[in-house]
């Protein structure tokens, strides 16, 4: 018994039952429902949910560390265990319930979604305050949270699985949400494939699971339960290795499977060519799903499946590569782009690279640190860059902004201090869960120098970036007249924007512990249940001289951009002179787009293109004329018949059925 | 499963069958009917489910899926020849759509 399960199956009811009503009511009230009910219900049930999640919390805090975790079922949905009525033995035991689990790991990641969640359904209310789908977009944003909410409570593979695959339908809802635009709607389209692509993965992997996974006997278990997976996938207290032992071809291809779906939800190579095409959606919607909840799933899925990875060291490197890898890429491409939402959608994409590579290296407390400051200061970039669209009547390319820096007087500190928080500067949020996460690096990472290199070189790519868009969104002269004529965003836009402002300031002093200081870990403490304490402090020196050397690259990439587009000391199109072909990389995100185009769209079109050209009119078109030929030569005598009027063909159908059933009927009795 | 819950479905299910059957016969509405006909699929599906949970089986839980995959695969067919004639500027009448006799 931990915090009651009572207590629990009421509070996880209530988060997800809050949202989903929301949903409920206000996509089957459509127009009919006001918009003044809307503006209400659609955030007020978030929020409801994020003060019921606090309670959870609360309630999970006052326990002690060792008893924090409780699962409890919510639903029976398939009970498909009980053997077959005539004595013969059921063939498979299979039972699917709903069940949550309410642990740190959950609670953190709910309070996210409904918190920064809540604030960003506040800022909607302003920003689509114009819009014709206003409740569509309430609907939408619901369902959206609704679906995540089961995706990280879910105690359950196959309830994981349905979490997993509605957030990617509400992804694309909301990417596609402005229909009437032909981009929208490839962008939209273009998300969804891709997530499908990685609902495989997930689904290939709980499939693998379910047949292969062996219990404390060595008998197959059949289970989809996640703590029981958990439970006897490694060596527990007692020694299971229930999927072969550490890797083994079987774990490896099941973290591998896994990651492929992480890939997809968190926009990692090679799935990642969406993320940036996803910032056609309204720009809440990108600061909800593609900042802060959304693609932090498969930061999570990792982090949750830890014991799965701990038992595939080949899957887990691959992990840790792959975002490292991303990680750096992505803030290559971001420093070339000229849309402010794409440039943020970059550094998106390469700070979930580096959580995915602190997830894979075993830095699970470290990933999720990350995720958490992150999903402050990048929705607080997005809302403030939201502010920005909107005031310059939808206009996002940097080019014509500028000088923004009088006009919005509360906008521009925010961004700042997002900005700021992303580059890991001292004392704002992301320093603290940048250093943790780059520091853990240095000590785990498979082949560590390395990786940490390339780790902390993104921390200058990262500020560089940022800080292009700072100067030449918000200081200088206007470059366009709606620039100019710019006003600052309504109350109900700001006040969100601004109370991220002030976490994305301080939600970093839940854990100092650089370099021997008195550790204050309140944060991995709290995690550590859950993924245990995984990080080895490196000596002393290393871990301060990590620090120093990671905020020194961040103040450089700082300084270069404020020498560039700031003090314009530096000419801005050196590189593009110089180095052109590096230029072009950059600019044109490393050719992934066209070469996805040349491998896979065009062989596809051209077959079907040979397949109309050649199959179609032959083959399919001779084999049915030939049928009717046949037919219709048979058919001469049975013309009489057929009267073309289709019920009375459905009569006779009808008719013969009942007969049928009647001399079946007889039969029986 | 309570035996009088069993016949409770089994009765929903009649009766979904046989006010599908209803509209198939008596509606010109193409639509209608097409709505009918998922209506009888569902009826069958309501059917497969009960028997499956009786027998505590999963022979009829999976059975339904596969009519569920069969409904989407004919409703993509048939919304499309509805269309299809509607563009063609034709009225969306059964009776009038008779000329196959031809």
């Amino acid at each position: 018994m931990t915090i009651g399960s009572t207590f629990a199956t009421v509070g996880a009811a209530v988060v997800l039952g809050l949202p989903l009503a929301g949903f409920l009511v206000i996509s089957l009230g459509g127009r009919r429902l006001p918009r003044a009910v809307v503006r209400w219900l659609g955030p007020g049930v978030v929020l409801a949910a994020f003060a019921c999640v606090l309670v959870l919390l609360a309630a999970t805090l006052l326990r002690p560390a060792a008893d924090r975790s409780v699962t409890v079922m919510l639903w029976q949905w398939l009970q498909l265990g009980v053997p077959k009525v005539h004595g013969v033995p059921g063939a498979l035991g299979f039972n699917a319930d709903f069940s949550v689990t309410i642990d740190p790991l959950a609670l953190v990641m709910a309070a996210i979604i409904t918190g920064v969640g809540g604030l960003i359904h506040v800022y909607s209310v302003g920003y689509m305050a114009e819009d014709q789908g206003f409740n569509r977009f309430f609907a939408y944003m619901n369902l959206f949270v609704t679906s995540m909410l089961v995706l990280v409570l879910s105690a359950n593979l196959v309830f994981l699985v349905i979490g997993w695959s509605m957030v990617a339908f509400a992804s694309y809802a909301l990417i596609a949400f402005w229909y009437e635009r032909p981009t929208a709607v490839a962008a939209g389209r273009k998300a969804y494939i891709t997530q499908v692509i990685g609902d495989l993965g997930l689904v290939l992997a709980a499939f693998l699971i379910f047949v292969s996974l062996r219990g404390p006997t060595g008998a197959l278990l059949h289970t989809v339960s996640l703590p029981t997976i958990f439970a006897n996938v490694g060596p527990g207290p007692h020694f299971h290795n229930g999927l072969g032992g550490s890797g083994s071809g079987l774990v490896t291809l099941v973290g591998v499977l896994l990651f492929l779906g992480a890939a997809a939800k968190s926009a990692q190579w090679p799935l990642h060519t969406w993320l940036p095409d996803a910032m056609e959606g309204p720009t809440p919607v990108s600061a909800l799903i593609h900042a802060a909840t959304m693609v932090t799933a498969g930061v999570y899925l990792v982090v949750r499946f830890h014991p799965v990875f701990q038992q595939a060291p080949i899957a887990a490197g691959l992990v840790a590569v792959v975002g490292i890898g991303t990680a750096w890429m992505a803030g290559v491409i971001g420093c070339t782009q000229h849309d402010i939402k794409r440039v943020i959608a970059y550094s998106t994409m390469s700070q979930i690279g580096l959580m995915i590579f602190a997830a894979g290296i075993g830095a699970y407390s470290a990933a999720i640190f990350h995720l958490f400051t992150h999903a402050f200061f990048k929705a607080l970039l997005f809302l403030a860059a939201g502010n920005v669209i909107h005031a310059v009547h939808d206009e996002q390319d940097l080019r014509q902004l500028g000088g923004l820096r009088r006009r919005m007087r509360l906008t521009y500190p925010a961004f700042l201090i997002g900005a700021l928080a992303l580059s890991g500067i001292p004392i704002f949020a992301g320093w603290f869960s940048k250093e943790e996460l780059l520091g853990s690096g240095l000590v785990l990472g498979p082949v560590t120098p390395w990786l940490w290199v390339i780790g902390v070189s993104i921390n200058a790519l990262t500020s560089f970036y940022i800080f292009r868009v700072v100067w030449t969104a918000f200081h200088g002269a206007p470059r366009s007249e709606p620039a100019e004529a710019a006003r600052e965003a309504p109350k109900v836009m700001t006040i969100p924007v601004l109370i991220l402002a002030g976490l994305a300031t301080v939600a970093g002093f839940l854990e100092v512990n650089f370099a021997g200081w008195h550790p204050l870990n309140l944060f991995q403490a709290f995690l550590q249940p859950v993924v245990g304490v995984v990080r080895a402090h490196a000596a002393a020196g290393a871990d301060a001289a990590a620090l120093v050397a990671g905020t020194l690259l961040s103040v450089f990439g700082l300084g270069v951009a404020w020498l560039v587009y700031g003090r314009r000391l530096i000419p801005a199109d050196l590189v593009s002179r110089r180095l052109p072909w590096l230029y072009q990389l950059s600019f044109r995100k490393f050719y992934w787009d066209e070469t996805y185009e040349v491998v896979f769209a065009r062989p596809v079109l051209r077959l079907a293109e040979g397949l109309t050209r050649v199959v179609e009119p032959n083959v399919f078109d001779g084999v049915v004329r030939g049928v009717r030929d046949a037919i219709g030569a048979l058919a001469q005598d049975f013309r009489s018949f057929q009267t073309g009027y289709f019920r009375e063909y459905a009569t006779v159908f009808f008719a013969f059925a009942a007969l049928a059933l009647l001399f079946l009927g007889l039969r029986i009795a | 499963m309570n035996p009088h819950l069993f016949t409770g479905f089994i009765g929903l299910s009649v009766a979904m069958l046989s006010i599908g059957a209803v509209g198939v016969l008596v509606r010109r509405n193409p639509l209608v009917v097409f709505m009918s006909i998922e209506l009888m699929l569902n009826a069958a599906n309501l059917a497969l489910v009960t028997y499956g949970r009786f027998t505590h089986t999963m022979d009829g839980q999976v059975f339904a899926l596969v009519v569920i995959a069969v409904a989407a695969s004919e409703v993509v067919v048939g919304l499309a020849l509805i269309t299809g004639v509607f563009r063609r500027g034709r009225r969306l009448d059964l009776d009038d759509l008779s000329e196959l006799r031809e």
